[in-house]
């Protein structure tokens, strides 16, 4: 005994057929069957869709096919020429901030290379030399070096830096390259690239020891 | 040989060359463009030069001044009692054409992008079919008023007519230039320069060999496939055969005689005591013959290919196309022995020759047309016949293991293929380089023996229009061929097997006993002969009229006075007219 099917408006009522429009086969006429009438047809519809448009086009009714293409407001863009406007939180290839006398902001505190789920960033931290208000107080990244092939782009690194030293606003894509190496990008690099209003500074500012606005914790009196 | 027959030998096949090459390049473009006006879409719109306004300026001058420079020198220096007459004619046709096409050009281009200046205003006042209409009025009147200059004075009327015709081209020339606008200019010759592009492409690309493959075969088998398709032209007549004299007595065809055309031909082509130069870069006595045995090379290409590439489906992919090509071979060498029986040879000259004289071979032979097209197709391996490629089941065919330029010459054959196989139907069956009542000696309608209208024309003006007749036949013909591929749909490779062995050669082989048997119960009999020579005559009218009205038809379709309005296409386009435009100027990023 076949179980009862509960009846939804998208199944099939129980013993009714489903009605249709009822679509004749084609005849095996000898036409239909000799192909070439159909051909001639078919030649028929292709060539007045040619000429209708093409005399369209002359007369100015319908856009070029090549020229209009890429008039304003298609959506259609040129792109290395002319680029689409990415939303201005569009994550690009990352830069390191510069402070006032051109060294990075960088702290080499660790905390991007930590929150990297990609584990693309490589730094080995250093001291500042002797004689530099901020020895001891901070170190700066001796080599920083990002992988943009293993950069999954998920701006974790931006988030987790207290300093604001590397940000991704450059808006530029990574560049293709033709070897891996060159998509290794290094400190003098990363510190070469500007921001979207093509400063390489950031507009958070910096108070650096010794700064009348530092709030003066220094560990130079601990020591 | 003389050095002035290796000459003419090498600029004869250079013009094939050049021609068959630069035609594949505006095929693949025109397959494009065409398939976007057909199917409603964007054609090749991305390649791209640009160029200061100056060379632009430069670019659009100079053909035009040429040609003026030319008709300024023909009026005042080249025009003599003998040739007055005609260069009277030609130069007042020459100018009334250039000025009716100018105009035309200037009025859409004034409708489109606006007027600049008075005469711009006047012209965009003109609809685009008053100046056609005017432009045949014009040149009739021209016939008339050149026959009624009375013969002392046709001298002065030559040099008047060819210096109108150096003013008409001069002033186009210099408004033309005048409207190419300010700073940079984009030129991309309506997509043309795509093809250019991707040859630039191409040529710098990657050349992958696949590390087990072979790499002689590999690299040879591009070479095999573009070679045989390259050299099929050679036996081709592209135009009527040239006479030179022999001012000098000598007997030898050197440099002198090269000025000294015989100015005027009988109705038979004569060429007593002076050197003849047939358009044809080998006249080879087995013609048709050496067509078959060159495409027959074909498959070795496609089949090495396939071999060669240590693939899978490139392996089947060859030979898909080396059964296909064999197969079809067959019969499209049998759907010719009809035409042959008819010609009553398989040189190639004589069979123009034929056409010319008789009536097209598509009349005469059209069921072996229709066999011969479909075989030609299949030989080509293009849509419908394209199942040696298969996206969905063997990628690209033969072909699949290779890139940039060795692609490129596949591609590249292909699309010569599709020009000489438009070169050999235009040869066997549309008359090769003749024209319908263009004789040896100039224009003669005649029906039988009543001679109804005749016009005697230079000889040279004879060969330089059946040898223009003869490209202009090609592309057409290759427009037709690429509309077949955006009409039918492709078969499964059983069908085509199955359509090659058991419909088409069959057929072909009828057609072939038909032929035989009406050509034996015609022949002799003077009475029947007499009655087909008239109706091939009423062909060749038929030809004539359908030429004129096509080209009628066309410029009175195209210049259409219509209501201009602008329709929205694509669901893009209304998109971004509603939302103001996607794009946002000045660009960020």
């Amino acid at each position: 005994m076949a179980a009862k099917v509960e009846t939804t408006p998208w199944t099939k009522p129980a013993g009714k057929p489903i009605a249709g429009k009822p679509v004749p086969r084609p005849g095996r006429s000898a036409g239909v069957q000799s192909y070439l009438p159909e051909i001639v047809k078919g030649l028929g519809l292709t060539m007045s869709h040619f000429f209708r448009n093409t005399k369209q086009m002359m007369l100015g009714q319908r856009p070029d096919a090549v020229l209009e293409s890429i008039a304003e407001g298609v959506t259609t863009i040129m792109y290395p020429e002319e680029k689409r406007p990415y939303p201005a939180r569009f994550r690009g290839i990352h830069r390191l901030t510069l402070r006032d006398d051109g060294s990075p902001r960088c702290v080499a505190c660790l905390c991007c290379s930590t929150a990297c789920p990609a584990q693309c960033i490589s730094i080995e931290p250093a001291e500042y030399p002797e004689g530099d208000l901020r020895r001891g107080y901070e170190r700066y990244p001796g080599t920083f070096v990002i992988d943009e092939l293993r950069c999954v782009f998920c701006g974790f690194c931006v988030e987790a830096c207290p300093c604001d030293a590397i940000r991704m606003d450059t808006g530029n894509h990574p560049v293709p390259y033709d070897s891996r190496e060159q998509f290794i990008y290094r400190k003098d690099l990363l510190m070469s690239f500007a921001g979207r209003d093509g400063s390489k500074q950031t507009e958070n500012p910096r108070h650096e020891p010794g700064d009348p606005t530092h709030p003066g914790i220094s560990r130079d009196h601990i020591h | 040989m003389t050095s002035v027959i290796a000459v003419l030998a090498i600029v004869k096949i250079l013009i094939m060359i050049g021609f068959l090459l630069s035609m594949a390049a505006v095929a693949t473009w025109g397959e494009r463009r065409q398939a976007a006006l057909v199917q409603d879409r964007v054609g090749p719109n991305r390649a791209v030069i640009y160029l200061p306004s100056l060379v632009v300026q430069g670019i659009v001058i100079t053909p035009p001044a040429l040609f003026a420079t030319i008709a300024g020198f023909t009026a005042w220096r080249y025009v003599n009692v003998v040739t007055a007459p005609e260069s009277a004619l030609t130069g007042l046709q020459l100018s009334i054409f250039v000025g009716w096409l100018s105009a035309l050009v200037l009025c859409f281009v004034v409708r489109k992008k606006g007027a600049a200046n008075g005469l711009d205003r006047l012209v965009a006042g003109w609809t685009p079919r008053s100046i056609f209409v005017t432009g045949l009025v014009l040149h009739v009147l021209g016939f008339v008023a050149v026959a009624a200059v009375p013969a002392p004075s046709l001298l002065i009327a030559a040099r008047v007519t060819n210096g109108l015709l150096a003013a008409v081209f001069a002033f186009v020339g210099v408004y033309a230039g005048s409207k190419v606008p300010e700073g940079k200019v984009g030129i991309r010759l309506a997509g043309l320069l795509h093809a250019i592009a991707d040859t630039v492409k191409m040529i710098w690309k990657e050349d992958f060999i696949p590390p087990r493959g072979d790499k002689l075969l590999h690299s040879l088998a591009p070479i095999l496939a573009v070679f045989p398709v390259l050299v099929t032209c050679a036996v081709i007549p592209f135009g009527r055969s040239l006479c030179f004299g022999d001012p000098n007595r000598n007997g030898v065809f050197d440099w002198p005689d090269l000025l000294a055309v015989a100015p005027a031909m009988g109705s038979k082509f004569q060429c007593p005591g002076g050197h003849s130069v047939h358009l044809q870069i080998a006249d080879l006595n087995v013609g048709v013959l050496y067509i078959f045995a060159m495409a027959g090379t074909g498959v070795i290409g496609a089949a090495l290919a396939g071999w060669a590439s240590d693939n899978k489906w490139s392996l089947l992919g060859g030979l898909r196309a080396a059964s296909q090509m064999v197969s079809y071979e067959v019969a499209m060498g049998l759907s010719l022995i009809g035409l042959m029986i008819i010609y009553g040879s398989v040189q190639l000259g004589p069979m123009v020759e034929w056409q010319s004289t008789h009536a097209w071979g598509i009349f005469v032979q059209p069921f072996g047309f229709v066999l011969f097209l479909t075989a030609l197709i299949a030989e080509t391996k293009r849509v419908p016949f394209d199942q040696p490629e298969g996206e969905s089941e063997i990628v690209a065919g033969y072909f699949v293991e290779y890139s940039g330029l060795k692609w490129g010459m596949f591609m590249t054959g292909e699309y010569v293929e599709l020009i000489t196989s438009s070169v050999l139907l235009v040869t066997l069956f549309f008359g090769g380089y003749s024209l319908p009542f263009l004789q040896n000696d100039g224009v003669r309608v005649a029906f039988g023996s009543s001679v109804l209208f005749a016009y005697k024309m230079n000889h040279v003006a004879v060969v330089v229009i059946s040898a223009l007749a003869f490209f202009g036949k090609v592309i057409v013909t290759g427009f037709f061929q690429i509309f077949i591929r955006w009409t039918v749909p492709r078969f499964r490779y059983d069908q085509l097997m199955k359509l090659g062995w058991t419909r088409l050669l069959p057929l072909a082989l009828g057609n072939m006993l038909v032929t035989a048997l009406v050509v034996l119960a015609v022949q002799g009999h003077a009475d029947a002969e007499n009655g087909l020579a008239f109706l091939g005559d009423v062909t060749q009218a038929l030809v004539a009229i359908g030429m004129v009205a096509a080209v009628l038809a066309i410029f009175f379709g195209l210049v259409e006075p219509a209501k201009r309005q602008r329709l929205m296409l694509s669901t893009a386009q209304k998109f971004a007219a509603v939302t103001g435009g996607v794009r946002v100027t000045p660009r960020q990023a």
